[in-house]
């Protein structure tokens, strides 16, 4: 991984880090992708991955509403909010 | 595959719709919070629809029932499995930072609708979340969010590459609106946004193997949009093409205010979605008897329906066909032929009706217009209380105010002059005043005749019936 | 008191719901372990007075008038969750966890919460923005983690249960460490409805206490099918404090070959070797299994759990709720400030390298080929439970190690779960309990049982525990 790998992978998590600290943060990605990478000697080609232990049918439910209005207690939680909305900085489209 | 009249400039123009169509249901798709339209903001907001940490989704069986019979609707295959995926990215009206969706195992696959007569595959359409609102133009320096819309149910509806021009893309656009509309899958309210579309754009040399490079329209959200929209990107490519440069796969704003697409091409990096299957929601199996309830559900079809308009109140194919368009205005004829003459019926609404309501650009459930004084307008012509012609202007009126068609006759004495002896009295005195075309007609000058009729018709104001007035003038001039 | 004569003297109308949780606040102000991230004393007075003014109610349920601790990583209507993180410092939860509901409606009063990993993840309780936990057993080393706080809390006697997940072993390290029973139920036994997600198709919530008695009251609590969770599973007529007196027999009970193999330490496998001669004294069978494959089960887990963090953790970014950077003019640096200073450095990792498995180029190699190592890990442990009821394995490799001696060396860290994991891939039940002492220190040794065998795993511990005085020893 290179330094503009890095910034792409800080880009799309929204994590910010100061140049001068891009090697460390490589050196410690690459320590865990040696640990990782032993599973890559595995032939696992006639496996399906398993993404969830219970391969059991999803559940649906009715389409009932549950009519409650909890839009003060939202906004009351929001870093900044006014009566109605969350409120952010401007965001240029 | 090119067709040479959809040929511009010697290119082939070849379109993909992706439409998104939010789903009729109570609920949100994975919150028990209710799906309406234009409440006060945040006020349609569970745990759910907020992203608070904590929270798992559980699918609304009601948004999957609605998927099931657009591919039943379609001809499509309904996936005996579907798996939800997280599409990951952040906006500040994505609540989670990822949206559910489907992308390898989506509800509905390899459907079929026919526009004109011809075969537009759909790929795929599938399930997924809509996304709050952000507002820009509440204060100078923020912007709000708005997440009553966060967690709407979408059925995105993906066609294959089919279309080869933007007045077939707007004719398949319809062709789903009139699906999702009939089946009230959505209210397809394009203004409201609970229909968008995105387009798909390339064009080719029709000796091609290989289709052009895309670019992809986002957000259109009007037919008439559609169609300029594509039209514009197929000229801007053929330009490009034209001056050997090349087009760039990319996705664009269509701009209807200018008229023109501009590229949204801004970040620094492109996006990675970071697809992934979702581990809250394991694969939901779609059993064959739960396909069979929903189908057992399931209102008659366009075509159905102009079938059965047919049979049962022997309307030609084309009328039938002109009033099954419109699923409002088919429940409308069968309301009025309750009690009116369908042949009659069908004529007025086919004719004077449609030509309102494309005058005035809207649809049947927005004018005055009810089935019950639509048809007693009907009822008034057969009866011969009112002629064809007084007919119209009673249906101005109640177009414009919405008053009972009996009230508007009452109220400006429009009934029919039915009255064999008064006609006579008033064609006698007709007939005295005017000698000279009396003489010329009977020596053989038979297109007088309409002269006659129209000094009648004018003598009563109109309200002459003019099956009599033909009658008796007949006899008089004989 | 354990939690059985608690319980007893409650249902005695000995000791008032009330007099338990003075008792327990009593010790939590005096805390000097770093255990807890709040405590709520006003909360807790009232609830154990409605307790006990309703005791006819209450005085049958199964955790009757007991206060209890939750880990900080359960949604408590009304007041602070923080999972442990700056992000969530200042956050009051809108709403319950159902873990919590349950537990209040069984009769237990939520006296703390209890301190743990950021967002859980971590091996040492050392991750923590409200600072490391130190063992009850040696105040230099530390209690294991995630729910390093929770054990710790029980082992330290302040409250006889208490309630942690794991994703990787988060349960049963730390009560390895610290010298108390702790159980990973099967996926899908207890709602995660309200439970902080780290790895969704890992995290399961389970009980501690000091030993299978308390752990099987405070899962009878626990478990319930919740519509509100879709990957949560019916199960009928659940008792399995009931089910510690049942006789299941002789079992088969594979153990493993060539431990010596696995870089356990000495001590730890003494205590195993030990255990097997318990095992075989009750009149089970021991049956040896091959576990060395099931070590790849490392790679996919720190692949799967970064994967579903990083996409978990998407929510907090300043918008509707918790920490938001003061003073952002635009919403790009709003998200990046927010997230870098909201999130502590392992968390943020963790993230980078769950974005990294999942993007475009990386996926198949990474996250696919880590969903087929989970997928060979189930077919593997299917394979072992033709032929044997339970398996039994040591907990960690190795005893409670020292404060900052780990973090220097993460992947060391990490390969602290190597046994643990496995039951987390499949989403097996397993329970640890200690099994010996070294150095004034316990060590802990953990059965993995079939798919909702829960019932098995705590009447084996039990059985274990009837003729053992690990668990019964305090710090």
């Amino acid at each position: 991984m290179d330094k503009i790998e890095l910034k792409n992978l800080l880009f799309l998590a929204r994590i910010n880090a100061k140049e001068e600290e891009y090697p460390e943060i490589i050196e410690k990605l690459k320590n865990t992708f040696g640990l990782i990478d032993e599973m890559q000697d595995l032939d696992l080609s006639d496996l399906e991955p398993l993404n969830n232990p219970l391969e059991l049918s999803n559940v649906s439910r009715e389409d009932k509403d549950k009519d409650r209005n909890e839009k003060k207690k939202f906004l009351d939680n929001s870093p900044e909010a006014d009566e109605d909305y969350f409120n952010v900085p401007k965001i240029i489209e | 595959m090119a067709q040479n009249d959809t040929l511009i400039k010697g290119w082939q123009p070849v379109i993909g719709l992706e439409v998104h169509v939010q789903l009729m249901t109570n609920t949100k798709l994975f919150s028990p919070a209710k799906n309406q339209f234009g409440e006060d903001a945040n006020t349609l907001v569970d745990l759910i629809d907020l992203g608070l940490p904590g929270v798992l989704p559980v699918l609304n069986e009601g948004a999957m029932k609605q998927g099931i019979k657009f591919g039943l609707a379609t001809n499509a295959k309904i996936a005996e499995t579907m798996i939800f995926d997280r599409k990951n990215y952040f906006y500040p009206d994505l609540p989670k930072g990822y949206q559910i969706t489907q992308l390898h195992y989506p509800i509905v696959r390899d459907g079929v609708v026919e526009v004109n007569g011809k075969k537009i595959r759909i790929h795929q359409a599938h399930l997924e979340e809509d996304a709050g609102k952000s507002i820009h133009d509440k204060y100078d320096d923020k912007s709000v969010i708005d997440l009553n819309r966060s967690g709407v149910p979408l059925l995105e509806i993906v066609s294959e590459p089919d279309i080869r021009s933007a007045s077939e893309a707007v004719d398949y656009l319809k062709k789903i609106h009139q699906i999702i509309t009939y089946l009230d899958i959505s209210d397809g309210n394009m203004s409201q946004g609970s229909m968008r579309c995105d387009a798909n754009v390339s064009i080719m040399k029709p000796e091609d193997k290989e289709f052009g490079v895309r670019a992809e329209i986002k957000n259109i959200n009007s037919f008439k949009f559609v169609e300029k929209a594509i039209n514009f990107e197929i000229r801007r490519q053929i330009k490009i093409l034209e001056a050997n440069e090349a087009v760039e796969q990319e996705t664009r704003l269509y701009d209807s205010i200018k008229d023109e697409t501009r590229s949204m091409r801004t970040k620094e990096f492109a996006n990675d979605y970071r697809y992934f299957p979702c581990p809250d929601l394991v694969p939901t199996n779609i059993s064959k008897e739960f396909i069979e309830s929903v189908r057992k559900d399931m209102d008659e079809l366009p075509e159905e329906k102009q079938q059965r308009f047919m049979s049962i109140y022997n309307l030609n194919e084309y009328d039938a066909g002109v009033i099954c368009a419109d699923k409002k205005i088919a429940n409308f004829f069968e309301e009025v032929v309750k009690d009116a003459d369908i042949q009659l019926a069908a004529k007025w609404i086919i004719g004077e009706l449609n030509a309102l309501l494309n005058k005035h650009d809207i649809s049947l459930d927005e004018s005055k217009i009810d089935a019950t004084n639509f048809s007693e307008l009907i009822q008034k012509i057969t009866d011969n209380t009112i002629s064809g012609k007084i007919a119209k202007e009673v249906l101005e009126e109640i177009w414009a105010t919405g008053t009972k068609v009996s009230e508007v006759i009452d109220s400006k004495g429009m009934q029919q002059i039915s009255d064999e002896g008064e006609l006579e009295n008033i064609i006698e005195t007709i007939l005295n005043e005017n000698n000279n075309q009396v003489n010329a007609y009977r020596s053989g000058k038979d297109k007088l005749f309409g002269f006659f009729v129209g000094q009648v018709m004018k003598a009563t104001q109109g309200k002459a019936n003019p099956g009599l007035v033909n009658e008796l003038l007949k006899k008089k001039l004989s | 008191m354990n939690f059985k004569e608690l319980r007893g003297k409650f249902r005695a109308k000995k000791v008032s719901a009330k007099e338990a949780v003075e008792s327990s606040l009593e010790k939590i102000k005096d805390d000097k372990l770093n255990i807890f991230i709040n405590n709520f004393e006003k909360q807790a007075l009232s609830n154990a007075e409605y307790i006990d003014n309703n005791f006819d109610d209450f005085k049958d349920k199964p955790l009757s008038g007991v206060p209890i601790a939750h880990k900080d990583i359960f949604c408590t209507e009304g007041l602070p969750t923080t999972c442990g993180s700056k992000m969530l410092e200042n956050f009051i939860a809108p709403y319950d966890a159902t873990v919590v509901k349950n537990c209040f409606d069984a009769g237990s009063i939520m006296v703390a919460k209890t301190n743990m990993d950021e967002f859980a993840m971590g091996s040492s309780n050392e991750t923590s923005y409200f600072g490391a936990v130190s063992n009850p057993w040696n105040h230099n080393l530390v209690p294991g983690g995630s729910s390093g706080g929770a054990a710790a809390c029980v082992s330290a006697n302040l409250t006889t249960i208490s309630t942690g997940t794991d994703t990787g072993g988060s349960i049963r390290q730390p009560a390895a460490l610290c010298g108390i029973t702790g159980l990973k139920p099967t996926y899908g036994l207890v709602s995660r409805w309200g439970m902080i997600a780290f790895c969704s198709s890992m995290d399961q919530a389970g009980p501690f206490s000091k030993d299978a008695f308390g752990c099987a009251a405070l899962l009878d609590a626990m478990a319930s099918y919740d519509e509100k969770d879709s990957t949560s599973t019916k199960r009928d007529n659940i008792n399995f404090e009931k089910s510690l007196s049942k006789d299941f027999g002789s079992l088969n009970i594979g153990v493993i070959k060539n431990i010596e193999k696995l870089g356990i330490s000495e001590d730890v496998i003494n205590a195993y070797e030990t255990s097997k001669t318990v095992l075989t004294g009750l009149g089970h069978k021991l049956i040896e299994v091959d576990f060395s494959e099931l070590s790849s089960g490392i790679c996919s887990y720190y692949v799967i759990a970064p994967a579903e963090c990083s996409s978990n953790l998407s929510r907090f970014d300043g918008v509707k709720y918790g920490y938001r950077s003061e003073g952002e003019k635009d919403i790009a640096n709003l998200y990046m400030n927010t997230r870098s200073d909201g999130f502590g450095d392992e968390v943020k990792k963790r993230i980078l390298i769950g974005t990294h498995v999942l993007s475009a180029g990386f996926y198949d190699a990474y996250y696919l080929q880590a969903q087929k190592v989970r997928r060979m890990i189930k077919v593997k442990f299917e394979d072992f439970f033709k032929h044997v009821d339970l398996i039994f394995m040591p907990t960690t490799l190795d005893q409670a190690f020292e404060k900052n001696r780990k973090s220097d060396d993460p992947n060391r860290m990490y390969k602290e779960d190597l046994l643990t994991i496995p039951a987390n891939l499949a989403g097996l039940p397993a329970i640890s309990f200690p099994n010996g002492f070294k150095n004034n220190l316990p060590i802990g040794g953990q059965l993995i049982g079939k798919y909702f065998g829960e019932d098995l795993l705590l009447n084996t511990t039990n059985k274990i525990q009837e003729v053992t005085d690990w668990h019964k020893m305090t710090p």
